[in-house]
């Protein structure tokens, strides 16, 4: 028997061995070691700050703020109702994972989702209803998903809203972030390392056992993050032409798509996601806290306990609270670890993704890309109000340089195409759509064009939108040097094509998820 | 002042990829193709590979020339097809008009692949027997056979 001195020895040192592991698997969850992530092999463990609320019993239920604009996501049903199938189609794969249906939601679960998303409801469904074990177990993780899922939604109705001008509506839009983060469940809108979120022992495990399943999860962040650009400066009225491109193609091609890692806001809504960073994030942040809930139930070496605890923790990872006095830009000293809030220095509104060096980033699917130069011809993106253009095809969205390089980008994709442009108005954006053989439609039905082809450096001056012949006339006036030039109407312009720039440059590099492929292949 | 900096940008930003042994900037997108999702062989200075689909105002790479006939039915238009032939810059042309597939007299065409990533080596086009000829001397496959348009047309079909 042992005697008591060395009874308490004992204790002693097993009390010192078990904080000693704590420490070492807390260090493990805040990682200071910094640098590229290998999946870590230990769990987090629980943080001795872990907020109080995630334990109260009470439903705590939010709901929406105040204003005109609710609901106006249904001007355009199709888009409110795809939207709406997306809490659908989480909520039956999370009730299947915590009802041991795990071995039917490659088949019988995708299916029922599919059928839903192909069908979606009209109106939003409560999710409790259909996935009540869940939010039984994880009520405290629904009260997170909830509050960032009513910022997507109402941000939404404040961009569709008519009668407002664009300085309302981003008013309003900062009106609800403050809103948003007024409350405990506010995730942060602090741009978060990427790779360490998708660094530990669980990470991947869904993607991998369920892809199809996972694959609708992204396509459905793939709807959640591409619309802001289709709404933020759009007129109301050019909206609903964008979404009949974008829902055919989220319907038909997106939610399937396998992917490598899940589209970023800024990916896809660079022009949102650059006014307001902070959303941009925190709907990144929140996209990611999926990734982690979906990998942890999807984990079956864990316990139900150590389940429940390693979401509370994932939840802890992303909450504002815990990151109260942090700065977006920080972390160089702690790369790679929970405050690692580097951004790419032209995106403030994305955290660092995997293999990520300044503003260079593999997109999935894309190649690398650098964030701060044009996507056709890699020159750098003009600063100010005449800020070029994006172009959305494909499931992909790209910044220009100007309109010959988003025409001629669109015209290399296949399948139709949206481009957003700026005109010599700064209240008027330029909503071009391709047919699928680039035949172009206009929301400006007097836009006028000026071509007059020279160095590539200098795009951005000699091809623009004007909103009229009387714009481009005084264009012209304002620069001798393109006295020459005439104005193009839509139809000849849109059958000029200049082919790939002399300055385009592609980066010859691996694909840092999936290093033994080529630099493209699938998404 | 403006474009000059950010023409410095630009090649300040190649020296420091250079010096970080990158090969050049990561900037532009360059698809897969449309059909069989795999890379899109790049033309060489010693051999086209890139098979172009001009579709009205649009011009799209495809990986082969099976895979630009397999997915013809996404256009409603007339098309033309830049195939890449025996010559560097000089493409065997195909043209679809009102749904009728011609080409250049004594060109001939290659389908040969059994496993689709070697697509853009046996299905091609030549601008005559004798460049098939030479073609498959260097690259030699099992059945390789110079094809007239329409049977490499009814080959394509149907698979």
């Amino acid at each position: 028997m042992i005697g008591p001195l060395k009874l308490e020895a004992h204790m002693r040192k097993t009390l010192f061995v078990a904080l000693a592991f704590m420490s070492l698997a807390f260090a493990g969850a805040q990682d200071h070691a910094g640098g590229h992530q290998p999946h870590s092999t230990k769990l987090p463990a629980m943080p001795p700050d872990m907020p109080r609320w995630i334990s109260s019993p009470g439903s705590d239920h939010l709901f929406y703020k105040a204003g005109p604009y609710n609901w106006d996501i249904e001007r355009i049903p199709a888009f409110a109702r795809d939207m709406y199938g997306t809490g659908v189609g989480h909520a039956m794969a999370y009730e299947a994972l915590v009802t041991g249906q795990q071995r039917n939601l490659e088949t019988g679960v995708f299916e029922k989702i599919n059928r839903v998303l192909q069908n979606p409801p009209r109106v939003p469904v409560d999710e409790a209803a259909i996935s009540p074990t869940f939010v039984r177990k994880f009520g405290y993780l629904e009260k997170v998903f909830d509050w960032a899922h009513i910022l997507h939604f109402q941000t939404i109705d404040v961009l569709m809203h008519p009668g407002w001008s664009d300085a309302q509506k981003e008013a309003e839009v900062d009106r609800l972030w403050t809103f948003y983060s007024g409350q405990p469940y506010a995730i942060t809108g602090l741009p978060m390392n990427m790779e360490y979120l998708d660094s530990f022992p669980f990470s991947g495990r869904f993607r991998t056992n369920y892809p199809k399943v996972n694959g609708l999860f992204w396509g459905y962040h793939w709807l959640q993050t591409v619309n802001y650009d289709m709404l933020f400066r759009v007129p109301v009225k050019d909206q609903a032409p964008q979404y009949e491109v974008l829902g055919s193609q989220y319907r038909a091609t997106e939610l399937y798509r396998i992917r490598d890692f899940m589209p970023m806001t800024a990916e896809l809504s660079p022009r949102f996601a650059k006014r307001f960073p902070q959303i941009a994030n925190t709907f990144d942040n929140l996209h990611m806290l999926h990734d982690n809930v979906n990998d942890i139930l999807a984990a079956d070496e864990l316990s139900d306990r150590q389940k429940r605890e390693q979401v509370k923790i994932a939840i802890y990872r992303v909450l504002a609270s815990s990151h109260k006095s942090h700065e977006p830009g920080s972390g160089e000293d702690v790369p790679g670890t929970l405050h690692d809030h580097r951004h790419p220095p032209s995106t403030p509104g994305m955290g660092y993704m995997k293999g990520m060096e300044d503003d260079i980033m593999y997109m999935s699917g894309m190649g690398w890309m650098d964030m701060s130069a044009c996507g056709h011809c890699s020159i750098p993106l003009p600063d100010g109000p005449m800020w070029g253009a994006t172009v959305t095809a494909d499931g992909w969205t790209m910044m220009v340089r100007c309109l010959m390089c988003a025409r001629d980008m669109a015209a290399e994709t296949p399948g139709r195409a949206i481009i957003r442009a700026a005109t010599e108005d700064p209240s008027r954006i330029l909503v071009l759509i391709s047919d699928e053989e680039g035949n172009l439609t206009s929301n400006i039905p007097g836009v006028v064009f000026l071509e007059e082809f020279g160095e590539h450096p200098e795009c951005s001056t000699w091809s623009r939108a004007f909103t009229s012949k009387a714009a481009f006339d005084q264009f012209i006036k304002d620069h001798p040097d393109l006295a020459e030039a005439k104005p193009l109407e839509l139809s000849a312009w849109a059958q000029i094509n200049r082919g790939t720039p002399d300055t385009y440059r592609k980066l010859d590099r691996a694909n840092p998820y999936r290093p033994e492929s080529a630099t493209g292949g699938t998404r | 002042m403006k474009i000059w900096n950010q023409v410095s940008k630009s090649i300040i930003l190649v020296a420091l990829v250079g010096t970080t042994g990158m090969a050049s900037i990561a900037s532009a997108h360059e698809a897969d193709c449309p059909y069989c999702k795999l890379p899109v062989v790049q033309n060489t200075e010693d051999q086209d590979n890139e098979v172009v689909l001009k579709a009205g105002n649009k011009r799209i790479e495809y990986r082969c020339l099976y895979c630009v006939i397999k997915d013809q039915k996404r256009y409603k238009g007339d098309l033309v097809i830049y195939s890449p032939s025996e010559k560097v810059g000089e493409p065997v042309i195909l043209k679809r008009t009102s749904g009728k597939w011609t080409a250049p007299e004594g060109a001939v065409f290659v389908n040969a692949f059994k496993k689709h990533p070697d697509c853009a080596t046996f299905s091609r086009a030549f601008s005559n027997v004798a460049a098939f000829d030479a073609y498959i001397a260097k690259n030699p496959v099992e059945g390789a056979k110079a094809l007239t348009l329409e049977q490499f047309l009814a080959e394509v079909a149907k698979n």
